[in-house]
């Protein structure tokens, strides 16, 4: 029974995207192009090279960043949405940092995604008090804050750190820039969210304090019963999630954009959290996932300008991973399906 | 005073669709359910009204496409959370990526690569179909408006009637505060949460729509710019009461509309502070109320028929 | 099993969802990419462009006039053309790299807000040739491998041709200027516009004073081009101009919606950066920009393999700045006078 149910919620999102897949093909063909031809081109787009392959690892590593958040914060029961205010805001820090400190190479690296880590975190703990202390639901408050850390970087690119005529802040001087791999678009931006990654994985399954964490996360009536200090893992996990963001965001302005502009950081949170969901809050999984979307991103243009299907196919396919992938894990939960579940084994056992 | 008259004028035109988006919200939540996906629903109701006023020359026609896609998108949400219980801010954020997904897609093949400008017929005004023209402030504030703006501020007397004052209202409302209770009561607690879905998805769309055929004429992707995301502070901020979410959103609107001018007048303080005012607003009222006032009791959590 | 089948039911759903969006382009949009597909497959040989954009192609204004420029251009030349619009500023640089990695020829980059990117993606593809629209006159020099091109049309001339008309026909004797990105360029096109407009209203004895320039801050937000154009004639304007793409097309709206209310029409628009006469009532003239032949000098560079480190400039005396039809609201006489002074311009008399 434990293990058909592990085997189903390894198989959703598995299905859901075959299934979007499906549907995205069907579209294309209805628009006239040729779904393999389409899908072929979409596949060269995103691996067909080394080249193209460094530039989807280079897409994936913000949203990694903010799916290991998502993921970080789900685990202990926390619904951080926020994942975009907290990249904003240790992106902005960084870009302080970087641009108006004066220290240039290794140490200003270091420096800067220290005090992206610092902003993240402080950002999200916002939220985390509003919880703790106030009882407020904190998707709610992480979105709005969302919006207000991208206006207020609005205010930091358009006015305070603005350099030049076009509004944008200065970029960040090149020995601060974090090197690129083997000559690729991908940069050792991508190894640190790799070793977050890591991190968070050992964190979680293999340390007493991630026991717990989780513990808090499964039930939190129990965890309080069995002494465990709740509010200070559910504070924890805010602060620990926002930083992972912040960082995330301080290792995109000094790897790829270099300086703060509008559209910076759109969209990386809510797009984490659907990541992090889809690879069953698992923290090797929910990489391999953001791999997966920035795949699709890239891929795209490459399957535009070949078959003429617009770029916008591969975001209705992205959605409905999102859409079936959330529909269903809810639907293996549910007690009737448990059941139906359970009877399908014993059925199987009977026969056996 | 003309500076005062034209802001009001503008707060008016800018609050109307934040008044559907943020009704739309409010119903949701009542019935329990908590739903940030209103910007999506909002983005494709604009976008298939701004096609059906083109394609039959009607704006009011447009509307009710509008709605009739907004209910249908949010059946998918209505669906995933009330019957297979899936987490509701999650689902709403899907229909948030997949929404605009699809009309930026239906855009897209419908007009071709073509980069002619398209433009629409806007709704009359009242006083457009009347023939009255006059340069009266409060003829402009009455008359000069769509029937939409009208629609609008009907919903929300119609909102505060029906939830404080109709047994229908109050079954509604227990709903969203003691589900089970409601059931011991013979509410159909389904099917409301179903009936919210339906209103939810029509209001939203029709927000949506009334972007593209009462307010520009023309329609580019994202022009729902956030408003979806208002409306769900407008609803936190008026404290779940249908005055209070007028309220709500004509503040709103009027901070928006005082940026404006305020850029037009050269004014020294970068105007994203005045668009952050919303957001902050909502996080200091959050912070400020406290648990247990703070919106039905049992919204965003799950209904499980199974549990009773 | 019933809810198997209900998940069905909703995916048939979303199916016939898109289906619907699918099914009318076999109308309109279906010839066009058997066109694309069929292109791709045939010729290794022709050259293709490709241009971004953050505005939408089917703005009624820059977007689409650049848009078209191409296409003129390409026709003329026997090149395939590609486009990706409504792009955010974050993704102009990864939108320019997915085409050269394609392999296309030119990248036509129209504004000055891609100057940053274009820098970036031509130092890394020395073989792929990069056309600025408004770029700056050094920007062609900072290019390391010498293959970006600015195409500069004279902002100040741009201003003027459109200030001149302004001053003349203004009643109210205020005017106003629209923007959209705070560019160089565009504050060029104001200052030129403004001081034009003092100049012929002094010469008619007039005082012409321009509003304070305001900035969208996005080329999209068709609803703050309506709420600003309120605003201003709120102040008194009788005559705008803009820089800024469906912004403009939002003003345009407004203006035309408030001629309405007055029953004639008193307030006007001037158009650019390509013959707009008849889009809209209120638009009286427009300034005319002849981007494909600046286009179509790049793609010539490009087959001669003479292609780079340029600056085309684009003046009235070159012919590549023009007026476009005046309408029937400007009268005879007021026509006469403003050819007049176009003249002076030609002459490099204007305001001397």
């Amino acid at each position: 029974m434990k293990n058909s149910g592990k085997l189903v919620s390894f198989l959703v999102p598995i299905i859901s995207i075959l299934l979007a897949f499906i549907i995205g093909c069907i579209i294309m063909a209805v628009l006239g192009a040729n779904p393999f031809v389409a899908l072929e081109s979409l596949w060269i787009g995103a691996f067909g090279s080394l080249r193209n392959v460094g530039t989807t690892l280079a897409r994936s590593t913000p949203l990694i960043f903010t799916s290991l958040c998502a993921c970080f914060a789900y685990r202990c029961g926390v619904f951080n949405l926020g994942g975009e205010g907290q990249f904003l805001m240790g992106s902005i820090v960084c870009c302080y940092i970087a641009t108006q400190s004066g220290i240039e190479g290794l140490p200003a690296i270091l420096l800067c995604l220290v005090g992206g880590a610092v902003a993240g975190g402080v950002w999200s703990l916002i939220a985390g008090l509003l919880k703790v202390y106030r009882g407020q639901n904190e998707m709610i408050i992480t979105i709005m804050l969302n919006y207000v850390a991208t206006l207020f970087m609005g205010v930091v690119y358009t006015n305070w750190l603005r350099d030049g005529s076009v509004p944008q802040t200065q970029a960040v001087p090149d020995a601060t820039q974090l090197s690129r791999l083997f000559g690729l678009r991908v940069t050792s931006a991508f190894v640190i969210a790799l070793v977050v990654g890591l991190l968070v994985y050992y964190f979680l399954f293999y340390t007493s304090k991630g026991f717990q964490l989780r513990a808090v996360g499964l039930n939190m009536t129990a965890a309080e019963f069995n002494g465990f200090a709740v509010k200070k893992y559910i504070l924890m996990s805010f602060i620990v999630s926002g930083a992972i963001a912040g960082l995330g965001g301080s290792a995109e302005l000094l790897g790829t954009q270099f300086r703060l502009i509008n559209g910076f950081g759109n969209g990386y949170g809510f797009d984490g959290v659907a990541m992090a969901l889809i690879g069953q809050l698992h923290p090797i999984a929910t990489i391999l996932v953001a791999i997966f979307f920035a795949a699709l991103r890239v891929g795209s243009t490459t399957m535009q300008a070949a078959t003429g299907v617009p770029t916008s196919v591969c975001d209705i396919i992205q959605a409905l991973v999102i859409v079936f992938t959330v529909a269903g894990l809810a639907m293996v939960k549910l007690p009737g399906f448990k059941a139906f579940l359970g009877r399908l084994t014993e059925r199987r056992k009977e026969a056996a | 005073m003309e500076f005062v008259m034209n802001i009001i004028l503008s707060s008016v035109r800018m609050a109307t669709p934040l008044i559907f988006l943020a009704l739309a919200e409010l119903y949701s939540q009542r019935a329990g359910l908590v739903h940030i996906g209103l910007e999506g629903l909002a983005s494709i109701g604009s976008l298939v009204g701004f096609l059906v006023s083109l394609i039959t020359g009607s704006p009011m026609l447009g509307v009710l496409a509008g709605a009739a896609v907004g209910i249908l998108v949010n059946m998918i949400f209505a669906y995933a959370t009330v019957t297979l219980c899936a987490e509701q801010i999650v689902y709403g954020m899907a229909i948030n990526i997949f929404a605009p997904a699809l009309a930026a897609f239906i855009y897209r093949v419908y007009f071709g690569a073509g980069s002619e400008l398209v433009q629409v017929g806007l709704m009359n005004t009242l006083s457009g179909s009347l023939g009255i023209t006059s340069d009266n402030f409060l003829v402009r504030l009455l008359l000069d408006q769509t029937p939409m703006v009208y629609l609008a501020y009907g919903l929300v007397i119609f909102t505060v009637i029906y939830f404080n004052r109709t047994k229908s209202g109050l079954n509604y409302k227990a709903v969203g505060e003691y589900p089970k209770a409601a059931a011991t009561l013979g509410i159909n607690v389904i099917g409301v949460k179903y009936l919210a879905c339906v209103i939810c998805g029509a209001l939203a769309g029709i927000g949506g729509a009334y972007l593209t055929t009462c307010y520009a004429n023309t329609y580019v992707d994202g022009n729902v710019a956030g408003r979806g995301f208002i409306a769900l502070a407008a609803v936190i901020f008026g404290r779940w009461s249908g005055a209070g979410v007028l309220l709500a959103c004509l503040f709103f609107g009027f901070c928006d509309a005082l940026q404006i001018r305020l850029q037009v007048s050269s004014f020294g303080v970068p105007y994203q502070f005045f668009q952050m005012i919303p957001y902050v607003a909502t996080v200091v009222v959050l912070a400020s109320i406290g648990m247990k006032k703070a919106g039905p009791k049992s919204s965003g959590k799950p209904y499980l028929k199974e549990e009773r | 099993m019933k809810k198997l089948l209900a998940l069905l039911l909703a995916l048939a759903m979303c199916l016939s969802l898109a289906a619907c969006g699918g099914t009318d382009t076999d109308t309109s949009g279906g010839d066009t990419s058997g066109e694309d597909a069929g292109g791709d497959a045939s010729g290794e040989a022709t050259y293709r462009v490709a241009m971004i954009c953050d505005s939408s192609i089917s703005d009624g204004g820059w977007g689409m006039s650049c848009y078209n420029a191409m296409v003129d251009a390409a026709e003329a030349y026997g090149w395939e053309t590609e486009v990706s619009d409504s792009i955010a500023q974050s993704a102009y640089y990864d939108t320019i790299v997915s085409y050269c990695d394609l392999g296309y020829d030119l990248i036509y980059a129209p504004g000055n807000q891609y100057t940053d990117a274009v820098l970036q993606a031509a130092e890394e593809y020395p073989d792929v040739a990069f056309a600025l629209l408004n770029g700056g006159e050094d920007t062609p020099a900072q290019a390391v491998n010498g293959n970006v091109t600015s195409l500069l049309p004279n902002a100040q001339q741009v201003g003027w041709i459109a200030g001149a008309l302004a001053g003349l026909m203004t009643q109210t004797g205020t005017i106003a200027f629209i923007g959209g990105m705070e560019l160089d360029t565009t504050l060029g096109k104001y200052q030129g516009y403004q001081e034009a407009a003092a100049y012929v209203g002094e010469q008619e004895g007039k005082t012409v004073t321009t509003l304070d320039i305001v900035y969208s801050g996005d080329f999209s937000a068709t609803d703050k081009g309506i709420e600003f154009a309120k605003a201003m004639i709120d102040q008194g304007s009788d005559v705008f101009f803009g820089d800024a793409s469906a912004v403009d097309s939002g003003a345009r709206q407004a203006i035309d919606e408030a001629n309405a209310a007055n029953g004639s029409v008193t307030i006007y628009d001037i158009a650019q950066p390509s013959d707009l006469l008849g889009q809209n009532e209120c638009i009286i003239g427009s300034q005319v920009t002849d981007n494909a032949s600046l286009v179509g000098l790049c793609m010539q560079a490009v087959e001669d393999g003479s292609f780079g480190g340029e600056v085309i400039y684009g003046t009235l005396q070159n012919g590549a700045l023009a007026t476009g039809a005046l309408s029937d609201l400007v009268p005879e006489d007021i026509q006469t006078k403003y050819l007049d002074y176009l003249n002076q311009m030609v002459d490099g008399t204007f305001m001397q």
